[in-house]
């Protein structure tokens, strides 16, 4: 919403400086958008007459015109054809600047010396008008600044309405706000006596068929109008707000909307058939040209106003072309109506249509203010247009529509939820300045009569709202709940993903947070099945562009397009993860299922960021991304329940021979459960994301961890004595799995055996091919005594036989 | 025997040591005695042969030699450690100007550092972290938030819509109906999430994160929803960081307010960033309207509350300075190692 501050000025004596207003009407609520002060860019141009014209002698188009600028007279060369002796026009003199950045100085123009120049408005940014030089009507004085002389110096403040407030979409609505905020009279345009419209016969019929979509429509009878541009103080407004005027009748039922918030339409009578308008729904297959030149298909839910043939504009939004007024119209029927919101949203949506009245009746019009608002449209035709006007008129009113129940306030009520100590006097004051009226009854309630341009208002609540904003939300106390004391319990799952988080960022990942959207063409470039289950997606009937279009099922995707950027960005050492949702369908009305998940990605080198000298350049391999899993597994408490099992077959977006499921046994009976995964990317996929590095990734379905049992930390005692470690070197087939021998170790499940870790695998001379070296460190300890080496043989000699029987074994030669 | 040798050993050092006053001489000293291959290395060596019951004895007197002679040759001013010292400027050193050798840590997401932080506030305050769903009910989002399907308020969101009556919530006040759906009152909650518009541009990304807070109990007034916001603003943005309360409108709150902070770039003189108003908008605000308690059978008589949610990409954006949005989620290595 946007007015001017001498528009305000017209209903409120007001002495506050604009920035002072601002605040005040900020802290209204009404919150300011912003402040402009108009036409500064021109302030230096100043009125001038112009006193003799004589032809320039050098040029036949230019002539040389002696004009007076406040007492002085100046000598100035002029191209414009309605230069001429006795003109009042506007002079920039040496030294201005122009809107267009054009800086006049003293010139010699073929000869002749100029001493400034002779504007058009367009020149002065003031219209298009460049026929010629401005002409400026008789009362203004020469040497006076221009702005001033035509009233154009003016601020435009603009405030950011909330819904809530329609009563704020004109001048007046905010006049009122600031009376009261401020303790001044509200002075509302004059308009003679309200008439009673139904009184007198009048040549035209009003029929409201819908009187729910229309709970009231009025209209009168303008004759004889002389269409014609509007007065300059109307065109100054109304472009001051940002508003092209059009002509004197449609200009002025703008203006009124904008002074009173009420919408106007004015129709061309002789083109409404049979002198007839009807309110109703849109027949089916009906269509009307709006005033837009748009031809809209109508369907029957959308109100209309029609004549007695046709639809001729749509109800609350936009007039139709058919009724159009223009310079041929003589006979001029005004409508002032109230809507019902909702059918005109409604309308305004499916038409796609918002306009300035559509704005107003969505949020609700006053309906105790049709009329006035006719009644000012009428007078300034009158003034501006000539209209004659035709006694009598129309006035469709809902039985009971401006009957509004009264409200009960308390005030202790009201006091307790503000949280101060109002008495209902004061409570009374502040409502009575922005014209609630209320009576009070015993010592805690007031009833209240809500105003009827305060459609908002309709609870006890509401007033409450009223009597903090006017008390200031500032003045308000300020305390502290007191509540009982309470433990809160945690989301469990979001714990968890906190501590994933910092496990991973301990690893040297960074977290990133993609969108929740994705292209679906994602699941292509990932080689996914036609019929893999992560294809059946949750899609979104309006997203922005196509790459935003579905929800994400995996991560993969939005953090492998984070691995290209970065690569574009020159960094390839890359360690990523996110942690986030994933969205399964579910049949039916149910929402999705939406599964926390952790993925990783790891690419480059394996210390990113160290010196050379300190670490070398060796890149990750599969025992990084394998270490990072264990990490994160262990330091969860899950490294017992999740078993690593490495697949020659894993999902199509894995490199073959480099999957590793996770996955948990299942209760007895029931089959294991996987929880992610991890291993190389495929060549091609990595390829289809214009990735040309090698990437590991980690998948970790963070929901399904969370329903396991987490293992309990359990202290266990200090050993006392000392630990013997003794080695094992074997070779095995090349085909055995060191980790398999490891567990055979595990297996013997000797008490004496503390520890088994691998520490060496060698292959070459002098073993054969097709064999390596698996090496092994033992650690042996008893809780009760220190080992002899006796003791520790026949353990360690068991085991060695189980791992030559087993894996076909033979224990290496010491050379 | 080896305890005799000991005993002589100390008093021919100190004996020894007593007249010396060079640098040089003292270090030959020392390294005589205590030197990697010193007298008393060598004695040392022989207490393997010492009987075992005395071991322990020996062991620990040997000690005490050690720190005896080591006490003696820092008194003279002797370098604690052993390395050799030597003039000659061509002997390899170790150049300590050479980097660290750095361990990779990663970064927390500014989002998630703002969320955690924000959410800690109130955790300390009392209130529990609760998480909703991201696809959301148009019930939950709009209809119980009494904003009905042709309220103007809708024009508020941009929403993506799944279907006719599902959608991606465009704000985390669902969690309000959801969380007191499950419980009766008294409840402190706060949730933080993913929320969605359909908007994008420098200062709008169709995803971004609030965090909603709400408690309900009796006697809960708009003075004690500007106290508590009071203490979180201090505790997010400085003790000394002034508020201001503005009136208003979200369907969901009655009274509703704004909350401003005085801008954290100018102080309140007046910026580009505060667009020349000393405040920046950082929280919506209300008491709960009794519409949305008559939706969860709560008593509005009985019972008040106060809901506020805030946005934490603006935070983000106002604490470290960042002018773009959109940098959040393009997760360039560079942009996430700075916080």
């Amino acid at each position: 919403m946007k007015f001017t501050l001498n528009w305000l000025k017209e209903y409120l004596d007001i002495d506050l400086s604009v920035e002072a207003i601002a605040d005040r009407l900020t802290m209204l609520g009404l919150e300011v958008d912003s402040v402009t002060r108009l036409h500064e860019d021109i302030a230096s141009i100043r009125v001038a007459r112009i006193v003799t014209v004589q032809p320039h002698p050098n040029a036949d188009r230019l002539t040389i015109c002696e004009v007076e600028v406040g007492g002085e007279t100046k000598r100035v060369v002029c191209g414009a054809p309605n230069a001429r002796a006795g003109l009042l026009t506007a002079i920039a003199l040496p030294g201005c600047t122009l809107p267009s950045g054009l800086e006049v100085r003293e010139a010699t123009l073929r000869g002749e010396r100029s001493a400034g120049m002779l504007c058009s408005e367009k020149e002065l940014g003031l219209s298009e008008e460049h026929g010629g030089i401005m002409e400026l009507p008789e009362s203004v004085m020469p040497g006076q600044p221009v702005t001033d002389a035509l009233g154009l110096r003016d601020t435009v403040i603009e405030v950011d309405l909330t819904p809530n407030r329609p009563d704020c979409a004109s001048v007046i609505g905010i006049a009122r706000e600031m009376a009261g905020a401020t303790g001044r009279q509200l002075r509302l345009p004059a308009v003679s006596s309200l008439p009673d419209l139904n009184a007198i016969p009048v040549p035209f019929a009003i029929e409201v068929q819908d009187t729910v979509g229309c709970p009231r429509y009025a209209a009168r009878l303008l004759r004889n109008v002389k269409i014609g541009p509007s007065p300059r103080w109307v065109r100054n407004r109304l472009q001051a707000i940002g508003q092209r005027p059009i002509n004197n009748v449609v200009d002025i039922t703008n203006l009124v909307m904008m002074e009173l918030g009420q919408p106007l339409h004015a129709f061309d009578f002789r083109k409404l058939a049979n002198g007839r308008i009807v309110v109703r729904r849109a027949a089916a297959g009906e269509s009307l040209t709006t005033l837009d030149g748009v031809a809209r298909a109508l369907d029957p839910e959308m109100l209309m106003i029609c004549d007695a043939e046709k639809p001729v504009a749509v109800a609350g939004i936009m007039g139709g072309a058919n009724s159009e007024v223009g310079s041929d119209t003589v006979d001029i029927l005004l409508e002032s109506a109230c809507f019902d919101p909702v059918s005109v949203r409604r309308t305004a949506r499916r038409l796609n249509l918002g306009t300035e009245a559509s704005y107003r009746f969505e949020r609700g019009v006053d309906p105790g203010g049709v009329v006035r608002a006719l009644e000012r449209a009428v007078q300034l035709m009158v003034e501006v247009a000539g209209a004659e006007v035709v006694a009598g008129g129309v006035d469709c009113l809902r039985a009971g529509l401006l009957e509004k129940p009264t409200i009960s306030l308390r005030v202790s009520r009201t006091n307790e939820l503000i949280g101060t100590t109002l008495t209902a006097e004061a409570i009374a004051a502040c409502l009575a300045g922005i014209e609630i009226g209320s009576t009070r009854q015993g010592d805690d309630l007031l009833i209240v009569q809500p105003p009827s341009f305060r459609v908002d208002i309709e609870r006890e609540v509401d007033l409450v709202e009223e009597v903090a904003r006017l008390t200031g939300y500032n003045e308000i106390p300020s305390t502290l709940p007191t509540v009982p004391m309470s433990f809160p319990e945690q989301g469990a799952g979001r714990l968890l993903g906190k501590h994933a988080a910092s496990v991973m960022t301990a690893l040297g990942f960074s977290e990133v947070i993609n969108y929740s959207f994705v292209n679906e063409q994602f699941f292509d470039r990932l080689g996914l099945a036609a019929d893999d289950p992560a294809r059946q997606v949750v899609r979104l009937l309006n997203p922005l562009t196509e790459e935003q279009a579905v929800m994400r099922t995996m991560l993969l995707p939005g953090i492998l397009e984070n691995v290209r950027h970065n690569i574009y960005q020159q960094n390839n050492d890359i360690r990523l993860f996110e942690i986030g949702k994933v969205f399964l369908p579910r049949s039916g009305d149910e929402l999705p299922t939406e599964i926390r998940q952790l993925t990783a990605v790891l690419s480059g080198r394996r210390h990113p960021g160290a010196a050379l000298f300190h670490e070398g350049s060796a890149e990750v391999d599969a025992f990084d991304v394998k270490g990072a899993v264990e990490a994160v597994l262990n330091e969860l408490g899950f490294g017992a329940a999740v078993a690593l099992q490495a697949e020659a077959v894993g999902p199509a977006y894995v490199a073959a021979d480099t999957h590793t499921a996770l996955v948990v046994a299942g209760a007895t009976g029931a089959a294991a459960v996987r929880l992610g995964g991890f291993g190389k990317l495929a060549g091609e996929v990595l390829r289809a994301f214009g990735i040309k590095q090698d990437v590991y990734y980690i998948n970790l379905d963070l929901d399904g961890l969370d329903s396991l049992p987490r293992a309990a930390r359990q202290f266990s005692a200090l050993p006392r004595y000392p630990a013997v470690q003794w080695d094992i070197a074997l070779v095995v087939p090349e085909m055995v799995a060191a980790g398999e021998m490891l567990a055979a170790i595990r297996e013997c499940r000797e008490p004496l055996l503390e520890h088994a870790e691998i520490f060496d695998v060698y292959r070459g001379k002098p073993i054969e091919a097709g064999r390596k070296s698996v090496a092994f460190t033992l650690t042996y300890r008893s809780a009760e005594q220190t080992l002899d080496d006796e003791t520790v043989e026949t353990v360690h000699q068991r085991i060695l036989n189980r791992l030559v029987t087993d894996f076909d074994g033979r224990l290496r030669e010491a050379h | 025997m080896l305890e005799e040798e000991l005993h002589r050993l100390l008093a021919e050092a100190i004996a020894e040591l007593t007249p010396i006053s060079g640098q040089k001489e003292l270090e030959a000293v020392r390294v005589r005695y205590l030197g990697r291959k010193g007298l008393l290395t060598q004695v040392l060596r022989n207490l393997g042969q010492a009987a075992a019951e005395d071991r322990p004895r020996l062991g620990k007197l040997a000690n005490e030699v050690k720190e005896q002679l080591e006490a003696r040759f820092v008194e003279k001013g002797a370098p604690l450690a052993t390395t050799q010292t030597s003039d000659d400027p061509a002997r390899p050193r170790t150049d300590l100007s050479l980097p660290g050798r750095r361990v990779p840590f990663g970064r927390l997401h500014p989002v998630t550092q703002i969320m955690d932080e924000v959410c800690s506030i109130f955790e300390m305050l009392g209130f529990a972290v609760a998480e909703g769903p991201d696809v959301e009910l148009d019930f939950y989002n709009f209809e119980a938030l009494n904003i009905p399907r042709h309220h103007p308020a809708r024009d508020m969101h941009d929403t993506f819509y799944v279907n006719d009556r599902v959608l991606l919530r465009t704000h985390t006040s669902p969690m309000q109906i959801r969380a007191m759906e499950k419980q009766p009152p008294p409840l402190r909650i706060i949730a933080p999430g993913k929320v969605y518009r359909c908007d994008s541009d420098i200062t709008h990304t169709p995803m971004f994160h609030q965090v909603e807070g709400f408690l309900v109990d009796r006697k809960v007034s708009f003075a004690d929803l500007k106290g508590l916001l009071a203490v979180f603003c201090q505790k997010m943005f400085g003790s000394t960081t002034s508020l201001r309360f503005r009136p208003s409108f979200f369907p969901f709150t009655e009274p509703s307010a704004e909350v401003d902070i005085a801008c954290v770039i100018c102080r309140g003189a007046g910026c580009r960033v505060c667009k020349q108003t000393g405040w920046l908008e950082i929280l919506g605000a209300g008491l709960i309207d009794p519409a949305v308690f008559r939706m969860v059978d709560y008593d509005p008589e009985e019972y008040s509350g106060f809901a506020f949610g805030l946005g934490i990409e603006r935070i983000a954006m106002l604490r470290y300075g960042i002018d773009d949005i959109r940098l959040f989620y393009e997760n360039d290595l560079r942009f996430l190692r700075q916080f």
